[in-house]
């Protein structure tokens, strides 16, 4: 599956997967209670970058440096950039209120420009390797930071119930009567 | 239900835990018209609290009272206040637990006798045999409904596509995998219903089909009218009279206001962690060492199993969530054989995890790309959590915190658990055996994951036949105090290969008869 673009012209494709995307956007802009959003696309059509998030804590920029960090730190390619921001997003949005969580993120964000300065030159949404990246988040992989970081990604990929399917996980099943009559004993490649 | 006793009532058997032990112990004793107050630290849970949903079920039953981690393993770094992984709830870790029911192998209650002395452990002969544990056995798999065996009828489960997949790589590198005993109807039976394969087996059944105290021993005991469970009653002491015999305990109920419950004997089975705390907690000026402490083995020799856990990423979909959680075994290293570098033996669990908890164990604090693609293989994967043989040692137990205290004021557990060089030969030849096996069959990635927060939790109350040597009896009786009993896993002299709650299960069977032929004799 390819990445859907999250510009303007998103609206009109029409397979199922993506009229999903498209639903999860709107429940996604809804939440985010932003009326008017511009989605932008950065980083060689890496990034979507909402203004809807200066409402949050973070800037533009920290929201895409730590947008693209999300995607980093669990890449998975088939995933639409929208399920990185909907980690990112509430994250901004719990720091206007919590003062520290503001000032981890984005100093944290501050610091992965530093580091890609030093390494790279530029900053760290502008290096273009994963793997150039990925030699400045080892370094910083031991403090809070990182750890916030990686574990709402974590739970915010593979605790989502919205992308089980993707995944090929089934999530509850009682109310479907369990998998005995589903294909529990289903395969096809084995050869005994 | 209904049923309820007076706080001054001192002809009661006060049972502290409602799972595996204190709940078989309840309903046998009240089978057998002895009064008892079952005291649980955790709520009562009802099948609609079930959910086929990891975290959400981990965050709602699990016992997350604070603990510390201790330890040189990397256990003590990525779950530094989760050293186990418990159930406190009506029923207790029966709640969690993929029905696996195995009896103990023969040379596993005689593991001294078996291999001699093991430098740098401390093991020991149980003082009972396989033969006189046999009977109990076989009752326990007629009160757990155990498959694939004479006493419960049942026949085993059918073979998953998670099932197929191990069995015939176990074929292809000369292995035998057979499907694996679990107290799981595969017919409705004893008032519970069969299993639908829901793949949930360790968060809670829905539908009842697995045997849990929750499930069956609780409700089973209440309605010999003879039982009262009191839920949110985390006891925090037992009190002694002058002659060193057991009076009754105290206990907090959910709004921390303390009560005091008399009793005529008193069993302890709280887990491995909270048993042995509850003794050492029970420190007076007749017991300063702890309450049934005199040989200082209380809360010592603590035992989990090896347990690492083996997943390959196979070349198709496999679709393991799909299944019961263990749906069969490999045992072929279960023996006692020191060719393969290492005593005691293993057995390779075919065990499923979803896609959170995988996100989670696959490699605590992991990230990056090659993880991700792995999480990505979910659907693709196969594998195994490995069951071996933990030796006792001294050094690893529970202790207790020196400043930090719980929300009741008393000391926190601190547990401390390494690894001795036969449990790190056994988890190499394990992972050495899964990987040829997974291999075999087409894998083409296999993770080895590290020990998780442990589910089994044994030896700190362990039995003995000589009083220096260990807590317990052969009846799980307190060598010091003739009134308390240890009625759990903590009573284990050592681990074995097998996963403990059928154990546990027949040691409360024939403990119920034990303490019903005392009270009778007057003697208790």
């Amino acid at each position: 599956m390819k990445r859907v673009s999250l510009g303007d012209d998103a609206d009109n494709k029409t397979t199922d997967e993506q009229q999903d995307v498209q639903l999860s956007r709107r429940k996604f802009l809804s939440s985010a209670g932003a009326a008017v959003v511009s989605v932008s696309l950065l980083g060689g059509g890496i990034l979507a970058s909402a203004d809807a998030w200066a409402k949050g804590a973070l800037d533009k920029h920290a929201s895409s440096t730590l947008l693209l960090m999300a995607r980093d730190l669990f890449p998975n390619d088939d995933l639409e950039d929208i399920h990185y921001a909907k980690i990112i997003l509430p994250m901004g949005e719990k720091a206007t209120e919590d003062s520290s969580l503001k000032k981890q993120l984005n100093d944290g964000a501050s610091e992965l420009d530093k580091r890609s300065m030093k390494h790279f030159g530029k900053k760290y949404i502008e290096v273009k390797k994963e793997k150039d990246r990925v030699v400045v988040l080892e370094e910083i992989e031991s403090t809070e930071f990182f750890g916030t970081l990686r574990n709402a990604v974590m739970m915010g990929i593979y605790n989502n119930e919205e992308l089980w399917p993707r995944f090929g996980y089934g999530g509850s099943s009682w109310e479907k009567g369990g998998y005995l009559h589903r294909g529990f004993d289903e395969i096809d490649w084995l050869k005994g | 239900m209904n049923t309820k006793f007076d706080l001054n009532d001192d002809s009661l058997v006060v049972i502290v835990g409602s799972g595996a032990g204190g709940g078989t112990l309840s309903e046998e004793l009240g089978k057998k018209g002895i009064r008892c107050v079952v005291l649980e630290a955790g709520k009562r849970f009802t099948s609609e609290d079930i959910e086929n949903d990891e975290w959400k079920m981990f965050g709602k039953i699990t016992w997350l009272d604070k603990r510390v981690t201790a330890g040189p393993t990397a256990l003590t770094k990525n779950f530094p206040n989760l050293p186990t992984w418990l159930v406190k709830g009506v029923g207790g870790s029966t709640m969690h637990w993929a029905g696996v029911a195995l009896r103990f192998q023969e040379h596993e209650f005689k593991m001294r006798t078996t291999n001699g002395d093991i430098a740098g452990a401390n093991v020991l002969d149980w003082p009972i045999s396989l033969e006189e544990l046999a009977p109990y056995y076989e009752r326990a798999e007629s009160k757990l409904g155990v498959t694939g065996t004479k006493a419960s009828g049942l026949p085993y489960h059918k073979p998953s596509a998670h099932y197929k997949v191990i069995a015939e790589g176990a074929k292809r590198i000369g292995a035998h995998c057979h499907p694996a005993p679990l107290a799981i109807n595969t017919k409705p039976r004893d008032g519970r219903a069969a299993c639908q394969v829901t793949g949930f087996c360790m968060q809670g059944c829905r539908f009842g089909a697995k045997w849990s105290s929750m499930d069956a021993a609780i409700p089973k005991a209440e309605a010999t009218g003879n039982i009262e469970v009191r839920p949110n009653s985390m006891v925090l002491r037992i009190e002694h009279n002058k002659e060193g015999k057991v009076t009754g305990v105290l206990y907090a109920d959910k709004d921390g206001n303390q009560h005091f419950q008399k009793a005529r004997i008193v069993a302890v089975a709280g887990n491995s962690i909270e048993s042995p705390r509850l003794l050492l907690n029970s420190a007076s000026s007749l017991f300063p060492d702890g309450l049934a402490n005199s040989s200082g083995q209380v809360g010592k020799n603590y035992m989990t199993h090896t347990s690492t856990a083996v997943y390959g990423e196979m070349p198709g979909p496999v679709n393991m969530h799909k299944s019961t959680v263990v749906p069969g075994l490999v045992s072929e290293w279960a023996d006692n054989d020191p060719t393969r570098g290492h005593v005691a033996g293993y057995e390779l669990e075919i065990l499923h995890i979803g896609l959170p908890f995988m996100s989670a164990f696959l490699k605590p604090g992991g990230w990056g790309r090659e993880m991700a693609n792995s999480l990505a293989n979910f659907r693709n994967m196969a594998g195994f959590w490995i069951c071996g043989e933990d030796m006792p040692m001294e050094s690893n137990g529970v202790t207790l915190h020196p400043t930090e205290k719980d929300q009741n004021g008393l000391p926190i557990p601190v547990v401390y658990k390494g690894n001795h060089d036969n449990d790190t030969a056994m988890i190499k030849h394990s992972n050495v055996k899964s990987t040829a096996l997974l291999e075999a069959v087409g894998a083409t990635k296999v993770n080895i994951m590290g020990r998780y927060p442990a589910s089994h939790n044994m030896g700190t109350n362990r039995m003995s036949a000589k009083a220096q040597d260990g807590v317990v009896n052969k009846w799980g009786q307190t060598h010091d105090v003739k009134n308390l009993f240890v009625s759990d896993g903590s009573q284990f002299t050592t681990s074995g290969a097998e996963n403990p709650t059928l154990t546990i299960a027949a040691l409360a069977i024939r403990q119920a008869e034990y303490i019903a032929q005392e009270m009778n004799a007057k003697n208790i």
